[in-house]
């Protein structure tokens, strides 16, 4: 709080000290919407400029992190709105990477970690099934089913009722494993 | 759960977070069943390249406090400009040009010769005796007018 306060009055070595140490925060939430370096950094710059502006409004009732959190997700969600929308998730654009890995993991136990080498390709085929969801729902099912946030967390972050994030959440899964079976039965058609 | 479908398990949880004894049950029915066994297999693997994905963090170099200041210290400094000097800094080029405009015309009004058209006939027949002589450089009074003009007409008798 103390802070947040010095940074208001115009001390600068307050405010870089906010900056260095929420940033990893600021990036971290911003990685959820965008694996372009440049696209990150530009969110989290935003996101800072953009507290710093709204300081007055922060009371200090909760900390720090977590109003900038709800900034940083805010920052992007508009980003994303603002940017263009994905196409449609179609099963001829699969790479032969991702075609073989999803032909490799099909049949294995319940809770498989993907290997360092082929995380790029996971994370590509996450994006490729992510894309049928809106930015909210993507949001809400990486939160949830990706990083284990609990609905509470995903309410703070997003200043959503916890209602309304059980229901994001429970369409956006239905929808995702819809798109991955689409997926898996590529060769079935 | 053997006889009953697995299917809204699957979208109201992710696979990660059920029990062992609720994982088994679900692997149990998705064996028998050919519906929620795809069903299971997609939800299995989105949770799986989920994960990956939210794995992947950018992390924020070394610049980027630097460059956060940088563009800090330039909003500050837009900032504490007074608001009037903002609005001359951008209405400075309007401004000019409108006084440059208004110079020009001055100079064109005052400085050219005035160019005084002759009075046509219509023009002259609407000036009445009255003005005519009032706006005589002689200072004559009312009566005098008065008189000058009837003394005419009663010559004209």
């Amino acid at each position: 709080m103390d802070l947040a306060r010095q940074a208001q009055a115009g001390d600068e070595s307050a405010f870089a000290e906010i900056v260095r140490r929420y940033s990893p925060r600021v990036f971290s939430v911003a990685s959820r919407f965008f694996r372009q370096r440049s696209l990150v950094e530009e969110a989290a710059q935003e996101v800072f400029l953009k507290a710093f502006t709204q300081l007055g409004s922060f009371e200090g009732r909760g900390s720090i992190e977590g109003w900038l959190t709800r900034i940083a997700t805010n920052t992007c969600l508009n980003m994303i709105r603002g940017a263009k929308r994905r196409p449609e998730l179609t099963v001829s654009d699969l790479t032969d990477d991702e075609a073989q890995w999803l032909d490799q993991h099909s049949g294995g136990d319940g809770r498989e970690q993907p290997s360092v080498e082929n995380s790029v390709v996971a994370t590509d085929l996450a994006d490729r099934v992510l894309s049928v969801l809106s930015p909210e729902d993507q949001q809400t099912l990486l939160m949830i089913d990706g990083e284990d946030a609990s609905i509470r967390e995903v309410a703070e972050a997003t200043g959503w009722s916890e209602s309304k994030v059980k229901v994001r959440a429970f369409r956006a899964r239905k929808k995702v494993r819809e798109a991955m079976a689409k997926l898996l039965n590529r060769g079935d058609k | 759960m053997k006889d009953k479908h697995i299917i809204d398990v699957l979208d109201n949880t992710s696979i990660a977070s059920l029990s062992e004894s609720e994982l088994s049950e679900v692997q149990t029915h998705a064996r028998e069943c050919v519906s929620c066994r795809e069903a299971y297999e997609a939800a299995r693997l989105t949770g799986v390249v989920l994960q990956s994905r939210a794995q992947t963090k950018i992390e924020p170099s070394p610049f980027f406090q630097t460059r956060v200041m940088a563009a800090w210290r330039e909003q500050q400094a837009v900032e504490s400009v007074p608001a009037m000097l903002r609005l001359w800094k951008s209405a400075r080029a309007l401004v000019s040009s409108m006084a440059v405009t208004t110079a020009a015309l001055a100079a064109l009004t005052f400085m050219l010769p005035a160019q005084t058209a002759p009075l046509t006939d219509q023009t002259a027949s609407m000036l009445s005796e009255e003005s005519v002589i009032m706006g005589s450089d002689d200072q004559v009074s009312y009566e005098q007018v008065l008189s000058t003009i009837y003394e005419d007409d009663d010559e004209a008798r």
